[in-house]
């Protein structure tokens, strides 16, 4: 998978360029509009990681000439501008997904994740760590085929983590994914911990490896590496 | 010039020089009518004496030709003496041969009115026609008198009025100017003074030297945005002070422990935790922008409320919902009662925002085993959603700062608990976006209770 990065703060560059490819992907780094309409015209690319404020060029322009070449790679926006307004003109531009600074980079990697899966059916009937297993039909789990009873909110927490298993999900992603907590000012840091505490003690208390871990600073990861 | 005419004072003198002109003309056009018909009516008085004097000097003569014995005086004499028929009976040798205005015959029992006319050698005469009797016959004298030395005294007079229009105008123009400029004195002190007063030095104020008139209305009105804008400037530079502060201490945080990281050789699990540690401060800056944001957003108005009917007991449980295991944690009861049917017109984001903003709070200072209770109900016509805790309470002095951003009751411990200081302000912002307001009572029993009060929407 080929990723375009088009980012002019050199710091975000270079950590989009390292964390991207350690993710696996081959990502190409533009510091401009320019140079970043350039790769594209002359060759291909699978997804684009835009930033909405560029010198020259500001990345809305450059989308905006992308769409116009019916380029129809899928866009992924960057800006520290996060109002209505704001996105409403990324989108129209023709933005796929839209991502405000600062952004954690495990969400980053989701975004991309959801993006390049956009358009293939999902036919996964069942989700599998170890020995822990989800069947999303009957909506059950269970760890070495003991059954284990999870609230609603614990199942969709568990089945967020493994869909993203091996990759850390942050705090805000859980609040807009799981809680579909909209509003980030609503206090919801405090109500994760809890519920990914309860959620440890019903599948990793009486089990090992542990599976469910916490990257400080960052986030949370299902994860059977016990490094 | 167009400099001149922008200042007020210069547009007051022109508007009084305007008028004063106007009631001038208006006078003198006045007085010069007035003094016309006083000449004239001066002079037919005089032509009437005349006329008198010479009825008595004519004579017929056996060959009914008409004579006037006039003596020395017949050379300016303009004098016509017609016979009923219309016949020129005798005329002035002064006349030479013109006429005092068209022939003139019948008889007329009225003598016909006073006229001005003008002759031939471009004299204006004013002219008296009177019948006479004469022996048997009645003729008919018309006398003339020069209109030129009334005419003369008549342009004298206007010239005279004409000299003093100037003068008098110039008189008026510099009083008007200098009265404008009295007047004004005041404004042009106040401008000056004004213009010193900036950001820096707003506690400065207009000197008003008479509040009661209109110059003072407007320096008290200023004097008071003044005020206004001292009061709102303090405010904010607090809070910029108090925003960096809050700045400070993560990026403190970051700083020290990327620097220690770096200077001691360790493992790579004591990179790892550095690391954390400064993501952990990383996201608590995160959340302090975000928060600021939204205040500076619902200050500028620039957030527009998605309004649709909420039922405040639904608004209620939701938010109870989401935060209850907090309380369980803590093994706390969290309970909601209260009217089901009441609905507000807001925005359910943000109004639920602000409720699990006071719920949050309330789980958070709440001890152990305690208790919070979520009521909704309605008061005179507003509705209100309170929440009630088993905290210590709030000391009154902090009362009514617990709004304010950045406000900690206790300045050492909050860190520790979460948040910058900045929930009740939003919480404040929102609910006062929908109109309503959040109440803090502290005095009846132990904890506090937070009521967020709304109007009902009208149905």
């Amino acid at each position: 998978m080929k990723i375009l990065a088009i980012e002019d703060e050199p710091k975000v560059g270079k950590a989009l360029l390292q964390g991207l490819k350690a993710e696996g992907y081959q990502v190409t780094l533009a510091p401009t509009g320019e140079d970043g309409f350039f790769l594209l015209n002359s060759s291909a690319f699978d997804l684009v990681v835009l930033d909405v404020m560029l010198p020259g060029r500001s990345g809305i322009e450059v989308l905006k000439a992308m769409r116009r070449q019916e380029l129809r790679v899928p866009v992924l926006l960057l800006t520290a501008k996060d109002s209505v307004e704001d996105r409403v003109v990324g989108l129209d531009a023709g933005a796929d997904d839209y991502l405000v600074k600062p952004f954690a980079f495990p969400e980053l990697c989701a975004r991309i994740r959801a993006l390049l899966r956009r358009g293939k059916p999902e036919q996964v009937l069942t989700l599998k760590i170890d020995a822990l297993e989800m069947d999303l039909i009957t909506r059950s789990v269970t760890r070495e085929n003991k059954p284990i009873e999870l609230t609603v909110r614990e199942f969709e927490l568990l089945e967020f983590l493994l869909r993203n298993k091996g990759k850390v999900v942050s705090r805000e992603m859980l609040a807009r994914d799981v809680w579909k907590e909209t509003s980030r000012a609503t206090p919801l840091d405090n109500v994760i911990d809890v519920h990914i505490a309860r959620l440890r003690r019903k599948v990793d208390d009486d089990f090992q490896p542990k599976l469910v871990r916490t990257v400080r600073g960052v986030g949370f990861m299902l994860s059977e590496d016990t490094r | 010039m167009q400099r001149f005419r922008t200042t007020l004072r210069a547009r007051l003198t022109l508007l009084y020089i305007f008028l004063v002109s106007i009631v001038l003309i208006l006078y003198a056009g006045g007085a010069s009518v007035f003094f016309w018909q006083k000449l004239i009516g001066e002079l037919d008085l005089s032509l009437d004496r005349d006329v008198e004097t010479i009825e008595n000097l004519i004579v017929e003569e056996p060959n009914h030709k008409i004579r006037v014995d006039t003596g020395d005086e017949s050379e300016n004499l303009l004098l016509e003496v017609w016979s009923q028929q219309g016949t020129l009976l005798y005329h002035s040798t002064e006349l030479r041969g013109g006429l005092l205005g068209p022939p003139i015959a019948g008889n007329s029992p009225r003598h016909p009115p006073n006229r001005s006319i003008n002759l031939a050698n471009n004299k204006t005469v004013r002219v008296i026609t009177v019948p006479h009797k004469l022996g048997a016959q009645v003729v008919i004298v018309r006398l003339g008198l020069s209109e030129n030395v009334l005419r003369e005294q008549f342009a004298e007079m206007i010239s005279a009025l004409a000299l003093g229009f100037p003068v008098a105008l110039v008189i008026v123009g510099l009083t008007g100017y200098f009265v404008a400029r009295r007047a004004l004195q005041p404004l042009d002190s106040m401008a000056r003074r004004a213009k010193q007063i900036n950001a820096e030095h707003l506690n400065e104020r207009l000197t008003i030297s008479n509040s009661e008139d209109e110059l003072g209305h407007l320096g008290s009105a200023f004097n008071e945005t003044l005020s206004r804008l001292e009061h709102s400037f303090g405010q904010l530079k607090r809070f910029t002070a108090d925003a960096s502060h809050e700045l400070r201490t993560p990026l403190t945080a970051i700083r020290s422990v990327g620097e220690v990281a770096l200077q001691n050789p360790v493992d790579d699990q004591s990179h790892r935790d550095a690391i954390g540690s400064m993501l952990e401060e990383v996201s608590r800056l995160t959340h302090l922008v975000e928060s600021l944001l939204i205040l500076s957003r619902a200050e500028s108005e620039h957030l527009v409320l998605q309004r649709s009917a909420v039922s405040l007991r639904e608004l209620a449980n939701e938010s109870v919902t989401l935060l209850e295991v907090l309380a369980e944690e803590k093994h706390q009861s969290l309970k909601v009662e209260g009217d089901k049917s009441l609905v507000v017109s807001g925005d359910p984001l943000i109004l639920r925002q602000a409720l699990a903003a006071l719920i949050h709070n309330a789980v958070k200072y709440s001890p152990a085993e305690g208790s919070i209770q979520v009521r909704v109900g309605a008061t005179n016509g507003n509705a209100f959603i309170e929440v009630h805790d088993s905290g210590p309470g709030i000391a009154p002095e902090h009362r009514v700062k617990v709004f304010e951003r950045f406000y900690r009751v206790d300045k050492g411990r909050t860190r520790d608990l979460g948040g910058a200081g900045l929930g009740l302000s939003i919480a404040d912002w929102a609910v006062k976006a929908h109109g309503g307001k959040i109440e803090l009572e502290c005095d009846s029993g132990p904890g506090c209770t937070f009521r967020i009060k709304l109007p009902v929407s009208p149905k």
